[in-house]
Order: C-alpha cells, then sequence, then structure tokens
C-alpha cells in the first residue's frame, strides 16, 4: 500500500499472526466475501420456494402481485441504489482521509436505509389492513385462488429476512460512524468500513432481484 | 509481494526445544484464560471436551435404545419416549458431535501448525464460534427439558408441525450451531490460503489440510440452506405460513428437498475430515510417502462437489418425482469413484511400507475395513431397486453407523491417539491403546453387523418393539452396543491417566514428517518461534530423520535493519 | 497493491446512473405486453445485469483479487444446482417415466 508512510505514527491494527497489514486487509475482506456466499445461499432458499410455487402456480402468482404496490417497490429500489452510492462514495472518503465527508455519507446511508424500511412499514400495514396477513392470520378474500396465503407467505419471508438484513446492515453503518468519528479507520485501515459497505451492496443486490420477482408480475 | 520475493530469503536452521517450560498451557493460567482465549489450540481443545461431552450424552441414550430392544415387547421404557430418545441420540450425535468433531477439535489445533502460522485468519471469529455452539447446545438442552422432540433428526413435515413437542426451540438450536459451523469454514478457508508459512504451496500441504479445505467448501455453501430450512419450518409452526405444510396447500416434499441439500452434503462435512486423518496415519505409520497425493487431495474436492449432487436418494419413497429418482441414483454412484480412489491409494500407500502397528495405525486399518464396509453398502442402498426395498430399515440404520461411527468416529479415535503426545506432552499407553482398539472394532462389529441383516429381513427402523423372530439379533447386538461402551470408558480411563502420569513427549515420537511435529510437544504459545521456511514435503519419508530441518525466514525488521545498516555505516 | 483501488467519483456516479436507467426499464418493460416466458427472463436478465454492476464497480470485484469473484460465482453455481435439480422433481411430478 503506497500510503504506509501517512499511517505512520496511528495506532497499529495489525494483529500479531499476520506478517503485514495487506495480508491481514486481503485476508479480512476474502472472508466477507467468503460469508457473502452463505447469504446468497440463504435467500436462495427462498428463491428456490418462490421458483417452484410460481412454476406450480403462475396464474395466482400473477393475480397476487397485482396486490403490491409497484410504485412503493421502485421507490424503495431507487432508495436502496442511492444508499449503494453513498456508501461507495463513504469508503472513497475514508480512503482519501476525509473522515467528515465520509461521516457525512455514512450517516445518508443510515438515512436512506432508513427509508427504506418506512416505505416498508406502510407497505406492511396496508396489507395488514386489509387482511392479508403471512400464514394461518391471512383473511384477504380479494383473490380468487385457493393457495393465495402462500405468495404472501413467501413474500413476507422474503423481504422480512431482507428487512432483518436492512437492520443488520444499519447497525453495522451506525457502528462505522462511531469508528470514523473516533478516529479508528483511515486510509491505512478501513477494513472494517469496507467490509460494511460489501455487505450493503449485498443487501441492495437481493432487492435488486425482489423487485422484479414480486411486484413485476404481467 | 513483489517487493518481497525480489529480496533473497536468507535462511537459519530452526531447532526444535525439547519439553519446553513455557508451552501453550501453561501461557496463562485461570479458567477465564481458556474461556476466552484466542489461541486455536486451546479453542480446539475446548471442543475437544465438548464434543466428547456429547458423545458421552448421546452414547448413554444409545445405550438406552439398545437396552429397550433387548427384549421384543416394551422393556423399559415407552413407546413416545423411545421416540424421543432416538430423536435426540441422533440429533446431539450429528449436529453437537460429529459435525464439529473433527474440522472444529483437531483441525483447529492442527490446520494453523500444519502450514507454520501462528493462529487461524479470525481468531476472534474463531472463539465466538465457540460460544455460539455452547449457546447452541443450551438451546437444545432447553428443548430436551421443554418437552424433548419425537421427530427424527430430520425433522420431517408434516408431523414436526403438527407434534406438540419442542420443535421450535429444537431448530432455533440447529440454526444456531450452523453460524458456528459457517464461522469455522469461514476461517479455515482464508486461513489456507492467506497464512501459509514461505515455501508451503499448495502441493506441499499435509492432506489432512486439503480434506479440511474441502470441508470447509461445503460447511460455507450448505449449512444456509439449513438455516433457511429451519428458519421456515420454525415459522410454519408459528404462523403456518404453508410453504411446507400440505394442510396449508404446501409442499412437504419440498421440505425434504430443502434438508437434504443441507444434509447429505453434510455427511461428506463428517466423512471427508476422517478422510484427512487416516491419510496421515497410514503415510506415517508406513513409512513411506502418500501414494498418489493429488488424487487424494483433488479426490476430496470432488467429493465435496458431487456430494451436491444427489441428495435426492434419501426421497426414493417420499413422492418425488420418478425422474428426479432415476437420475439421483444415477449420480449417486458416482460418489463412490473419488472414495474408491482414496481407498485404492492408502492400499498403495501401505504396500511395502515399513507398517509400524502403533496404535493409531490399527485405528487406521480399522478404519480401512469399517468404511469399505459402510461405502460399498452405501452404493447398494444408491441403487433405486434395492432402496425401495431397503428403505427405512435397519440395514440404512447398520450402513450409516458403519460410515459414520466406523469411519469418523474411528478415524476421530486415530487423530487423538497420533496427536495425543503433541497436544498434551504426554504419551498413552500403548498396550491399553491397542487393547482397547480391538474391544471397539470388535464390539462395533457385533453392534451392527447383525442390524444389515436384520434389516434386509425386514426389521423397520426407529420401532421400539419388534415380531420374536429378531430377538436373538437384538439380543447380540445391544450385548455389543454394552462392550463398545465399555471399551469407551478404559480408553477414558487410560487418557486420563496418561494425563498425569503417562512419560513426556518428544517433540516427534513417530518420526512424523509434517510441519506439526517439527515444534516442540506441546507447542509453544505462538506454535513456533519464528516464521518457519518450509524445505520439505509432509511426507518425505525417504529422506533420513536428521536432514529434516526447518528454515527461519527473516522478520520484517530484520530485514528493514538489514537495508538501513549500509546507509548508516 | 491493486486491491487497494480508490473509485473515482465519476465511475462510481455513472455506475448509479446506471442503475436508476436499468430500474426504469425493468418498471417500463411491464407496459408494454411481452408474452408469458419472455417477460420473466427479460426481468431477470435486467436484474442480473444491475447486480453485476454493482458486484464489479460498487464491489470493486473489477478490480479486486479474481479469487472473490470465483468464490461469488460459485454461491450462484450451487444455487442453480439447487434449483434446477429440485425442479427435476417438481416438474415431473406427475409425469412418469418418459420411458413408459
Amino acid at each position: 500500500m503506497g500510503n504506509q508512510s501517512a499511517a505512520a505514527g496511528r495506532k497499529s491494527h495489525l494483529q500479531h499472526h499476520f506478517v503485514n497489514e495487506d495480508q491481514q486487509f486481503e485476508s479480512s475482506k476474502m472472508g466477507m466475501w467468503i460469508f457473502l456466499v452463505t447469504e446468497v445461499l440463504m435467500f436462495g432458499g427462498l428463491f428456490v420456494a418462490y421458483i417452484i410455487y410460481r412454476a406450480w402456480h403462475p396464474d395466482l402468482f400473477y393475480m397476487a402481485a397485482q396486490e403490491l404496490d409497484v410504485a412503493l417497490g421502485a421507490t424503495n429500489t431507487v432508495v436502496l441504489i442511492a444508499s449503494s452510492l453513498t456508501i461507495a462514495l463513504a469508503i472513497r472518503a475514508v480512503q482519501l482521509d476525509k473522515i467528515k465527508a465520509a461521516i457525512n455519507y455514512l450517516s445518508a446511508t443510515l438515512l436512506l436505509a432508513g427509508t427504506f424500511l418506512v416505505i416498508k412499514y406502510f407497505e406492511y400495514m396496508d396489507k395488514f389492513g386489509k387482511g392479508i396477513y403471512p400464514g394461518q392470520a391471512y383473511s384477504y378474500e380479494g383473490i380468487h385462488h385457493e393457495m393465495a396465503v402462500n405468495f404472501f407467505s413467501i413474500y413476507y419471508m422474503m423481504t422480512g429476512l431482507h428487512g432483518i438484513h436492512v437492520l443488520v446492515g444499519m447497525a453495522l453503518i451506525g457502528w462505522m460512524i462511531i469508528k470514523a468519528k473516533k478516529g479508528a479507520v483511515h486510509s491505512g485501515y478501513y477494513t472494517p468500513v469496507e467490509n460494511t459497505g460489501l455487505f450493503w451492496h449485498l443487501v441492495d443486490i437481493i432487492w435488486i432481484f425482489l423487485f422484479p420477482l414480486l411486484y413485476l408480475i404481467d | 509481494m513483489a517487493e518481497r520475493s525480489a529480496n533473497t530469503l536468507r535462511i537459519r536452521e530452526f531447532p526444535i526445544d525439547e519439553n519446553p517450560k513455557h508451552t501453550y498451557l501453561n501461557h496463562e493460567k485461570g479458567i477465564l484464560s481458556w474461556l476466552f482465549t484466542l489461541d486455536h489450540k486451546r479453542i480446539g481443545l475446548l471442543y475437544l471436551g465438548s464434543i466428547t461431552f456429547f458423545f458421552f450424552v448421546g452414547g448413554v441414550l444409545a445405550l438406552l435404545l439398545r437396552t429397550e430392544l433387548l427384549t421384543p415387547a416394551q422393556s423399559i421404557i415407552d413407546a413416545d419416549t423411545y421416540n424421543q430418545i432416538f430423536t435426540l441420540h441422533g440429533a446431539i450425535m450429528i449436529f453437537l458431535f460429529i459435525i464439529p468433531s473433527i474440522p472444529a477439535a483437531l483441525g483447529n489445533f492442527f490446520l494453523p501448525m500444519m502450514i507454520g502460522a501462528k493462529d487461524v485468519a479470525f481468531p476472534r471469529l474463531n472463539l465466538a464460534s465457540w460460544w455460539i455452539y455452547i449457546f447452541g447446545a443450551l438451546f437444545a438442552l432447553f428443548s430436551i427439558v421443554n418437552g424433548a422432540v419425537d421427530t427424527g433428526w430430520t425433522f420431517y413435515t408434516p408431523y414436526s408441525v403438527q407434534t406438540g413437542t419442542a420443535v421450535v426451540s429444537m431448530t432455533l438450536a440447529v440454526f444456531i450451531l450452523g453460524f458456528s459451523s459457517i464461522l469455522t469454514g469461514i476461517n479455515f478457508i482464508v486461513t489456507l490460503h492467506k497464512l501459509r508459512s514461505p515455501g508451503l504451496s499448495w502441493s506441499k500441504m499435509p492432506l489432512f489440510l486439503w480434506s479440511l479445505y474441502a470441508t470447509a467448501v461445503i460447511q460455507i455453501l450448505a449449512t444456509p440452506v439449513l438455516a433457511i430450512t429451519v428458519l421456515l419450518l420454525a415459522m410454519e409452526r408459528i404462523l403456518g405460513i404453508g410453504i411446507f405444510d400440505p394442510a396449508m396447500g404446501g409442499d412437504p416434499v419440498l421440505y425434504q428437498h430443502f434438508f437434504w441439500f443441507y444434509s447429505h452434503p453434510a455427511v461428506y462435512i463428517m466423512i471427508v475430515p476422517a478422510f484427512g486423518i487416516i491419510s496421515e496415519l497410514i503415510s506415517t505409520f508406513s513409512r513411506k510417502t502418500i501414494f498418489g497425493y493429488w488424487a487424494i487431495a483433488l479426490s476430496s474436492l470432488a467429493i465435496a462437489f458431487i456430494g451436491f449432487l444427489v441428495w435426492g436418494h434419501h426421497m426414493f419413497v417420499s413422492g418425488q418425482s420418478e425422474l428426479s429418482s432415476v437420475v439421483f441414483s444415477f449420480l449417486t454412484f458416482f460418489v463412490g469413484v473419488p472414495t474408491g480412489i482414496k481407498i485404492f491409494n492408502w492400499v498403495a500407500t501401505m504396500y511395502r511400507g515399513s507398517i509400524d502397528l502403533k496404535t493409531p495405525m490399527l485405528y487406521a486399518l480399522a478404519f480401512l475395513f469399517l468404511f469399505t464396509i459402510g461405502g460399498l453398502t452405501g452404493i447398494m442402498i444408491g441403487a433405486l431397486s434395492i432402496n425401495v426395498h431397503l428403505h427405512d430399515t435397519y440395514y440404512i440404520v447398520a450402513h450409516f453407523h458403519y460410515v459414520m461411527m466406523g469411519g469418523t468416529v474411528i478415524a476421530l479415535l486415530g487423530g487423538i491417539h497420533y496427536w495425543w503426545p503433541k497436544m498434551t506432552g504426554r504419551m498413552y499407553n500403548e498396550m491399553w491403546g491397542r487393547i482397547t482398539c480391538g474391544i471397539i472394532f470388535v464390539s462395533f462389529n457385533m453392534t451392527f453387523l447383525p442390524q444389515f441383516i436384520m434389516g434386509s429381513q425386514g426389521m423397520p427402523r426407529r420401532y421400539f418393539n419388534y415380531v420374536d423372530q429378531f430377538q436373538g439379533l437384538h439380543q447380540f447386538s445391544t450385548i455389543g452396543s454394552y462392550l463398545l461402551g465399555l471399551g469407551f470408558v478404559i480408553m477414558a480411563v487410560y487418557l486420563a491417566w496418561s494425563l498425569f502420569k503417562g512419560p513426556r513427549a518428544t517433540s516427534n515420537p513417530w518420526k512424523a514428517r509434517s510441519l506439526d511435529w517439527m515444534t516442540s510437544s506441546p507447542p509453544t504459545h505462538h506454535n513456533f518461534e519464528y516464521t518457519p521456511v518450509i524445505l520439505h514435503g509432509p511426507y518425505d519419508h525417504h529422506k533420513p530423520m536428521k536432514e529434516f530441518r526447518m528454515g527461519v525466514a527473516e522478520s520484517e525488521e530484520e530485514r528493514e535493519s538489514a537495508k538501513q545498516k549500509p546507509l548508516k555505516s | 497493491m491493486s486491491t487497494h483501488h480508490i473509485s473515482t467519483l465519476p465511475t462510481l456516479l455513472s455506475v448509479a446512473g446506471a442503475l436508476l436507467v436499468l430500474t426504469f426499464l425493468t418498471v417500463a418493460v411491464t407496459w408494454i405486453n411481452i408474452p408469458e416466458p419472455f417477460n420473466v427472463i427479460v426481468a431477470i436478465a435486467i436484474a442480473i445485469v444491475k447486480a453485476a454492476i454493482v458486484a464489479m464497480f460498487f464491489m470493486n470485484l473489477y478490480w479486486d483479487s479474481k479469487f472473490n469473484t470465483i468464490v461469488f460465482l460459485l454461491s450462484i453455481l450451487f444455487l442453480t444446482i439447487f434449483v434446477s435439480i429440485t425442479l427435476l422433481d417438481t416438474l415431473f411430478r406427475d409425469a412418469g417415466l418418459p420411458i413408459y
């Protein structure tokens, strides 16, 4: 790394079993990528359930998807893309030692993530108001299909698990803001910010697939 | 990195310190220094202790089951309790014992040592993985107290949705234990990629590490699917989401697809590390280079891959489509190929070797015998037509005990004996080791060989009573299981005795050639005092022991000061 | 060291711009009625392109060690195995064997 001299004088984050900071950084990032693989496969189970049931009941998926609000879904997609941009900018700012800008970008990301959840909350409340619950509590009569509840079970499982990931991501981003304020991340050591970014982008990628699969069935 | 390789590497010889005063065992003192240690060796021992405890619990449950089966009618426990006990026996043995057994205990201890590293890549994650394991174990214990589980360890729907037992807390325990397994897998893969010492190319890695690598790949790719499966099952019980529950329009066969997408590869999480141990044992105690290094190394990866394609052979009578049954049966036969490659290579390694029948080698030979029976019967029941006949009989029970216990547990015992001097610094009693190995080998066959016969005659599994014609075989099997239990008690006694009274071990009592033996017994806190430079292969038995040495890489400071000196002077 | 890639501002902004355009496109194609199998294919194709852009330029796979790309693709490969072999059952449940 070019700016090791710039990092001199700062507290070393090098753990005893690594030879140098590059080795440590690359190990952490590789570990994060492998963790992302487990995330893909965990969501993958839900995608498999989705594909199987859609193949069995294409008409149900068409009818049920009409109940979802495309405008809200699209807005949330835009919100998440914007948050991916801001966290990428935050990482860039840390790499350039512009810590103040980084904190601002991270805060913007946190705000956008919150916006996503608020919109999601209103969507859920709208559904609950109609009696569209996951599972046995389902009481909506607007869809004339005996399997109607299955679509919404899958919908709630997918968006719910994704929502939990958004919450986890928000916690991580909040932690990064604290770290940045303490001056614990800088151009010489930004591994945690980088990994939080990777996690957040994956949350974005999953939503990129959820949006057309759930909302845009025509 | 480019700069560094341009520098010439100066190499000094690395001396091995015999009987060191400061070891990882006395590096820090007190119970907290163990429970919150970041040292991979201590974490390995924490795992070893935990799995031993759960093996004991699961073993006692198994003996209870066998005792009930002494008579055709009810002997000591009623049918519902019997269902709960066999479920617990299965769940504890699989999720709490055998999956973490070799990778998390022996792997944790020896993986960094075999590559000359000071620790795994993420020591804190490693500790977290043990704590998560304990947390998951507490969940499992909670569900035992809170009504137990009577579904079998597979939690098949729709019964698991309807039963009144504590399925939710047990599935959450499985979910948590899965996390622990994933963290270990991530740690191992990154460690092997990033922390190998200078000179330790992939082709110089001991085969144990190749098998741990393959295992970690399976852990990473399969375990998350188990997580989502048990999560959906819990939701099915809590909310009734109707994905797996036929009463709500769901598909119970889909549950089985989800479950076995993890659980079939999981049987390779259990057995592949055992293959790795056997490779080490056979080469060391035959005093011979391993035959077909790359064939054994790559066959581990091949098993890991093919293991993902065959899960449906658990579902031949579950109502999946005939087409997929045929395809799964066909693909299942392919798993036999890389496994066969390993067996032949091990036998070829022993050919014309100078075989030393120490206890670990006896276990390796027992493994070859028992695992081959387990593997070949696996090919039989992988055949669609035979499987329909033998499905859910004792034939299946015997088959997987030959693979899991005759394979993994026997290899684990071999590994524990092999590395006992390294881990503890003491030698166990060789005579008692051999006698116990003999007892375990004979009693294991007494227990499970009759079950093949009963199964082929139609004795169904998971029944607490049976028709009179099976009584003789069942009683023979039960007596065998008692002897098996006795064998483990004897082992516990002589191993515990060796901790206090055993003679001190030298650094390399077996004259093995891999890196874990090139440091003192027990190792020091950092395994190696310097970053070792590897000059020999892990199976170079053709070189005399006195030629074996390791280089020492210069540390960064030394190199810096070497650069600075000419300027200063 | 190539893994410490610092993205330029124009790159990041144009990546986000491309993602927004593709999001609009994926909604827009639902306004024209593409016949049954192709609408799904188009939707998924756009999603894959978007995901690839995020992975390559936001997650830096384009500049990163190739091993991380392999790792990520491996997850997709095994997901494909999971889906396709399960479909082999669920799509042919009532079909019987083709040869009979």
